[in-house]
């Protein structure tokens, strides 16, 4: 009875050489994984690659809106400049009529006593 | 030797020219009082950052603007109070005191003064001159419902003052061109004076 389960147990147990098959499935697994594990970390990276183009794209955005805005803020400036150095001969230069105005009235005057000063 | 020399000198003599003009700029009262009461003001504040700028933006092309530009190169400053009321006597004369003060300095001279009977307006005109160089001009135009007071600082140069006149509204002021050692005074300082009156003929 011993003999008989000793001798069961060994044929059970007895070394089996694996089949062709067995290592084309192990072997084709392995590389399924790594290909799973390759395309995990490469969507990972072209996610950040993604993030990095947006951040970047946004700042390139924002200093072209900067640059457009002082742009424009430097000519609204050099206009109102222009205007107001207009505006200044302008006014000197009516107040220098006015003073011309009364030499010449006086001139004239004095050139013409009947005029009256 | 003298190249080193005369950079040397003018080293020196920038810093001086630079203090002139900088004596030319009168303090301005921002006359908040009167500018609540007024019912037109200006007040123009041209440093010589802003002068540049627009100078940028004048057209040097356009004959009237390209002369605009070159009277402007020189300047330091363009400083302009000016204020408008709608009834007679709405300002003091003491209220431009304070900026008749600092004309009495030394330094300014009062180039003209005018004072109209018929108008009530009296204008005086100042200048400061450096080395033969008119280095500030003063403008103080008191009307019975205006007035104005125009500060300019830096180099003055008449003779581009005298080709801008009868352009861009400046008049014909006869300012005397002739030059100082031919009639023996300053040519910054000519007055604009009355010519003699003419005798009548019988």
């Amino acid at each position: 009875m011993k003999n008989d389960i000793e001798s069961r147990l060994r044929e059970a147990l007895r070394p089996v050489a694996p089949t062709e098959d067995f290592t084309r499935r192990v072997i084709a697994q392995a590389t399924a994984k790594s290909a799973r594990s390759a395309d995990r970390s490469g969507g990972a990276a072209s996610r950040r690659l993604w993030w990095l183009s947006g951040i970047a794209a946004s700042l390139l955005m924002a200093a072209g809106v900067y640059q457009h805005q002082r742009a424009q803020r430097e000519v609204a400036d050099g206009l109102e400049a222009r205007r107001q150095v207009l505006q200044a001969l302008a006014l000197t230069s009516q107040k220098l009529d006015l003073a011309y105005e009364t030499v010449k009235s006086q001139s004239s005057s004095l050139g013409d006593p009947e005029a009256g000063a | 030797m003298s190249c080193r020399l005369g950079a040397w000198l003018a080293l020196l003599l920038i810093p001086t020219l630079c203090t002139a003009a900088a004596n030319a700029r009168l303090n301005l009262p921002d006359f908040a009082a009167l500018s609540k009461t007024a019912s037109d003001s200006v007040s123009i504040t041209l440093d010589p950052n802003l002068l540049a700028m627009a100078a940028r933006f004048l057209d040097s092309k356009d004959p009237e603007e390209a002369q605009t530009i070159d009277v402007i190169k020189g300047l330091q400053g363009i400083y302009i109070r000016s204020f408008t009321f709608d009834t007679d006597g709405a300002y003091r004369a003491s209220d431009i005191d304070s900026v008749r003060a600092q004309l009495a300095a030394p330094g300014w001279t009062r180039l003209v003064e005018t004072r109209s009977r018929k108008t009530h307006a009296d204008v005086d005109i100042y200048i400061m001159v450096d080395k033969n160089q008119a280095v500030g001009l003063a403008v103080i135009a008191s009307e019975p419902r205006q007035f104005t007071i125009v500060n300019i600082v830096g180099a003055i140069d008449l003779d581009k003052l005298h080709k801008l006149e009868g352009q861009l509204g400046v008049p014909k002021l006869d300012i005397d061109m002739t030059p100082p050692e031919k009639r023996g005074v300053s040519k910054s300082l000519a007055p604009v004076s009355p010519p003699p009156p003419v005798p009548k003929s019988p």
